[in-house]
């Protein structure tokens, strides 16, 4: 069973570069481009293995994101991991206080960024 | 669901998630003789381990990853 | 170039341009917190898409960025004109970087300098002092070690199965390092979507691990399946530098312990009653003495043998024969392992390492660095790290005394900068990195090392960076840990690899975006086949009037004009859809604007608000493009010449901050601009006299012109009002650059002035280029098109009413006097025109400036809107065509251009 992850993320150019790289390593990628994007895909019925996100995006940032999330039905346990770019200590701090499991920084390479999702999922 | 309950035997397939831990607990509580397989299984979330741990669980059948079922051995067999 | 690195230029000039703009927009809402979130957002995910590429002058700059706006936004540093100028020019030297990568696909050397320049030039504002805060630590540091395993400290290894410590031995003998790790998760972690179970499990070079519960298990009916009470324990070869790197997310949970190999010495079992083996301890450690190891090894070979594997005893002969084997000189060791067997006690072997010194490594250097806190960075450093970091530096240090010969050599001085910001940013020496951009960019600009040799010497002088004392059994690059034991463990990672499956994007119910990014080929390729059906549809009514007039049949005629009705409708409507893709708020132009009126206007030291109206008024593509350089033109003089400096507006008792209004409104077919400025106005009289003096107009022009006449002299070719050609608006080009622009894509420009007032310009363009009308005319045997914008009107003149004067014929229609110039004669073609039966000749009057002109030809046609497509190639050259189109008959159409003509 390929495991499902969501990538939320406002840079097309980092969706496109993530979902190459986890496609070709056998995930299912669904993406959003923006918090609230992200958190319609989950309320309609999407039940990913894992949610990607960025933080700093229009509309919904990922830290309000994983506070919606995280009271949503179903997905208490659900890991999320933030990318971020360096020098953001702080905020993903802030992540992990409400629940998020981890953090990638930006830029990851794909070997990294497959590691350490084969960390966070049994069976992946 | 990765645990099929049998009567009296919980048969535990690949990987067992973490949201499971809540019914294993509520059979273990409902069936304080039942047994466990885990011949089948992968990985369980470590809410389940504690789950087998609290209730003293007796195991039937140890997973076939040598490893895996060093780790459970250590884990249900250690007298508490 | 790849799809990913096309997305990457496109989304960055949106990102520019979106920060460009916030800039614009904070210059006047400083304290806005939104517009700053926004700010630093665009350049936060621009760096972030940058680090994809190697692209290091384009990560540096904008990493300076992104940490100046985190500055910014957290109220560290604050906002000012002089940040926005800074950040200004950096995202400048992005955009170029840009073009450039485009262009090459790569970035040449010959930006680093200004990179590292842009990049400490930012930087500088963020270290304001004072704010030694940053160099705080945010997060807990890594994790706790204890400095000396303290009885306390050392982990119940003897209760870990004696074949996985003899395994852990040997690996210890072989290098690989040894940590205990005891690894207590929150209660609240699987609401984190942790898997603590999961996570020990996949611990680097794990050789043994087990649970256990932290508190006793409440009864069944009360567990709380989700509260977590695990504590797991394992044994691993990982180096420390992967634990905490596997660990990275919960450095406050784990705790390790290095453990010195002989901690694993323990033997175990079954203590049969009593110290009965007195004899053979004697004996043995008397072998030990004489430094017999042969003879003890065979000593306790034949005990083992004849022991019960179980015992204690045959476990401590066990150690026995493996401390001869790995540890042959260790006798204080064998000694001890060989006394367990008098007292069949646990070995305290802290009370005996005194005599083990190989036991002690890591630990006691730990405790040395603490003592340097002052070179010391917050986080500390390994001494492998201190090994590596050293060893760094000194490789540097030896490239930088290379000679640099050559400038491509500079690139192993880029590579040494690279280099050196990586190291200082692992040993969270951040504060450090302005510091290092300076000498990197002193280096780059005299291509030379000498500044980064002092910058070396004074950061890392050979003392802070000292190895420190070696521990001899670690190596000093530890590669990933070797897992020995568990065979399958290793497994797992290369089955998941195996699982690779491809083709799902199938499956995604991905959502497009709204719009489309579309080359501009392909709709100029629709704007083409709608140009040929509109042609191909034209020969309809032909067919028509044949099937009429040659076959007879009325029906069929009337069939097909009504088919043509429907047709001609739908290609109508398509054409019209395909010219709205091509359609374009003028906001593409007007957006550069603010940023322009706002560094001219600094740089002058006046003062200018920027009023833009009517942005989302759209036109042509290809229309908007070309209102582009005129603009600036306009508005770089207008900002020039126009507005006066605030005192002197003051004086003039105007307000110091001048206005200039650019607005864009659609009336009719055509999009009008104005510009238009509160400044100081043309006065005539200069205009005049200047045209006089460069020779543009005689002495009676002068006299005779009106003032409004005046004003627009500041068209014509070679005038410029500037008494000194300034750096912005003059460069020897004038405004008559501007009229041929505009009046290259069909478009007029008018200019009214009041002296001490302001200045309004016009532009009025058409909102398409696409189509044009045009009127056909025939003349000598031939038809011509003849833009429709052009024509004032067409009238008949009786060859009596026309005048010659001085060999140039007029004539005169309602009371003004109108020249006529024979077209025939126009195009070099030696018939004169025909007259009709009334003997009237066909006059064409056409606007050309401010003048009319009638054209004489043989006889107008029908207006058609037709597709204008330019003359290419040797046609190119005859400027008396604008271009031609196709009729639908599949005759070819000359479109003349009325101004080159004459």
């Amino acid at each position: 069973m390929a495991k499902t992850i969501l990538y939320v993320d406002d840079s097309t150019t980092m969706v496109m570069s993530v979902r190459s790289t986890l496609e070709m390593n056998g995930f299912k990628v669904e993406t959003a481009g923006d918090g609230e994007a992200a958190y319609a895909k989950l309320k309609s019925g999407l039940k990913p293995d894992l949610i990607i996100t960025d933080i700093n995006m229009p509309k919904m940032n990922g830290i309000e994101l994983i506070k919606q999330v995280k009271a949503l039905p179903g997905f208490r346990f659900t890991p999320i991991l933030t990318l971020t770019t360096e020098g953001s200590s702080d905020r993903r701090d802030e992540a992990k206080k409400l629940g998020a499991t981890g953090w990638l920084v930006k830029p990851v390479a794909g070997p990294d960024l497959v590691k350490v999702i084969k960390q966070l999922l049994p069976g992946a | 669901m990765a645990i099929e309950f049998r009567k009296n035997l919980a048969l535990f397939r690949d990987v067992v998630s973490v949201e499971e831990a809540e019914p294993l607990l509520e059979w273990l509580q409902k069936k304080p003789a039942g047994r466990v397989d885990l011949a089948d299984c992968t990985h369980l979330h470590a809410a389940n381990l504690q789950v087998l741990m609290a209730a003293c669980a007796s195991v039937k059948a140890w997973p076939k990853d040598p490893f895996f079922a060093d780790w459970l051995r250590a884990a249900l067999l250690r007298p508490h | 170039m790849t799809p990913l690195l096309e997305q990457f230029l496109s989304e960055a000039r949106d990102f520019l341009q979106g920060i460009g703009e916030k800039l614009m927009q904070l210059e006047k809402a400083p304290a806005d917190a939104e517009l700053m979130t926004e700010l630093f957002r665009f350049v936060h995910t621009l760096k972030g898409n940058s680090g994809l590429f190697d692209f290091p002058e384009m990560t540096r700059v904008l990493h300076a960025g992104e940490d100046l706006m985190d500055a910014v936004r957290q109220g560290r540093v604050a906002y000012s004109q002089e940040l926005a100028d800074r950040l200004l020019d950096a995202m400048d030297f992005i955009g170029m970087l840009c073009d450039e990568i485009e262009l090459n696909g790569a970035i040449g050397s010959a930006y680093a300098a200004e990179s590292a320049r842009l990049g400490a030039s930012l930087r500088q504002l963020i270290s304001v002092p004072g704010t030694a805060v940053e160099g705080v630590p945010l997060a807990v540091p890594s994790s706790t070690e204890q400095p000396i395993p303290t009885p306390a400290a050392l982990p119940p290894l003897e209760t870990l199965p004696e074949v996985v410590r003899m395994a852990a031995f040997r690996l210890a003998h072989e290098g690989e390092p040894l940590h205990w790790l005891t690894y207590t998760p929150e209660e609240g972690c699987f609401f984190s979507g942790d898997d603590p179970f999961f996570q020990a499990r996949q611990t680097p070079g794990v050789l043994w691990g087990g649970v256990v519960a932290r508190e006793a298990w409440p009864k069944l009916l009360e567990v709380d399946a989700y509260r977590c009470i695990l504590d797991f324990h394992l044994l691993t070869t990982a180096s420390r530098a992967d634990l905490d790197e596997y660990y990275r997310y919960m450095p406050e949970q784990i705790r390790r312990v290095a453990i010195p190999a002989l901690a694993l010495v323990q033997p175990q079992g079954d203590p049969n009653g009593g110290p009965v083996y007195e004899d053979f301890v004697v004996e043995a450690l008397d072998t030990l003495g004489r430094g017999d190891n042969g003879s003890l090894a065979h000593a306790a070979r034949t005990m083992l043998e004849l022991s019960n594997p179980d015992l204690w005893l045959a476990s401590a002969l066990r150690w026995l024969l493996l401390l001869l084997e790995l540890e042959p000189d260790n006798h204080a060791a064998q000694g001890v392992v060989i006394e367990s067997l008098r007292n069949l006690e646990t070995i305290d072997w802290l009370a005996v390492t005194a005599m083990a010194p190989s036991v002690e490594d890591e630990p006691c250097t730990a405790a040395e660095t603490r003592m340097s806190p002052v070179e010391m960075s917050p986080e500390e450093m390994s001494p492998e790290e201190q090994a590596s970091l050293a060893a760094l530096v000194a490789t540097q240090r030896a490239i930088l005394g290379l000679p640099i010969e050559a400038a491509w050599q500079m690139g192993r001085v880029r590579a040494v900068i690279s280099t050196l910001s990586g190291c200082l940013r692992a040993c969270q020496r951040e504060d450090e990195i302005a510091g290092l951009e300076a000498a990197s960019a002193a280096a780059l600009d005299d291509a030379s090392a000498a500044p980064l040799l002092d910058w070396l010497d004074r950061h890392f002088s050979t003392e802070s960076v000292a190895p420190a004392p070696a521990a001899p059994e670690h190596k000093a690059t530890e590669a990933a840990p070797v897992v020995v034991l568990p065979a399958e463990d290793t497994k797992s990672a290369g089955e998941g690899e195996g699982d690779v499956k491809f083709g799902r994007r199938a499956e995604d119910a991905f959502s497009g975006p709204k719009s489309l990014k579309v080359e501009q080929a392909k709709i100029d390729l629709l704007m083409n086949l709608i140009g040929e059906i509109v042609v191909a549809k034209n020969a309809l009514p032909y067919l028509a009037g044949r099937a009429e007039t040659v076959f007879g049949v009325r029906e069929l005629s009337r069939e097909i004009k009504a088919q043509y009705a429907v047709i001609n409708r739908i290609a109508e409507e398509m054409q019209d859809a395909i010219m709205q893709v091509r359609m374009m708020p003028v906001s593409f132009v007007f957006q550069r604007f603010p940023r322009l009126v706002r560094d001219i206007s600094r740089k002058l030291g006046k003062e200018v608000k920027l009023v833009l109206e009517g942005e989302e008024t759209e036109a042509d593509k290809n229309i908007i493009e070309s209102l582009g350089d005129p603009l600036v033109h306009i508005v770089r003089n207008s900002l020039d010449h126009g507005f006066e400096l605030p005192e002197v507006r003051r004086a003039a008792g105007k307000p110091s901050e001048g206005t200039l209004t650019i607005r864009a409104t659609q009336e009719s077919d055509r999009v009008v601009i104005e510009i238009q400025d509160d400044g100081k106005g043309i006065d005539p009289e200069v205009v005049k006299r200047k045209a006089y003096e460069k020779g543009l107009i005689d002495e009676t022009t002068l006299e005779r012109l009106s003032d409004q006449e005046a004003v627009n002299l500041v068209f014509a070719a070679g005038f410029s009002t500037a008494e000194v050609i300034s750096d912005l608006s003059g460069r020897g080009v004038g405004m008559d650059v501007v009229r041929t622009a505009i009046e290259k894509v069909n478009g007029a420009i008018a200019l009214d002035s009041e002296k001490g007032r302001g200045t309004r310009i016009r532009l009025s363009l058409p909102l398409s280029m696409a189509v044009t009308n045009v009127m056909i005319i025939e003349s000598d045997g031939q038809i011509f098109g003849l833009p429709m914008d052009n024509v004032v009107e067409t009238v008949r003149v009786a060859r009596t009413d026309i005048r010659t004067i001085k060999r140039s014929m007029a004539t005169v229609l309602r009371g003004r006097i109108v020249p006529l110039k024979s077209l025939n004669k126009l195009l070099g073609l030696a018939t004169p025109p025909i007259a009709n039966d009334q003997d009237e000749l066909a006059v064409l009057v056409v606007r050309l400036g401010e003048e009319s002109v009638g054209l004489l030809v043989d006889d107008f046609r029908e207006t058609v809107d037709i597709i204008l497509k330019p003359m290419t190639g040797v046609l190119a050259g005859l400027g008396c065509y604008s271009g031609s189109a196709l009729m639908g008959d599949g005759s070819v159409l000359m479109v003349l251009n009325v101004k080159e003509l004459m």
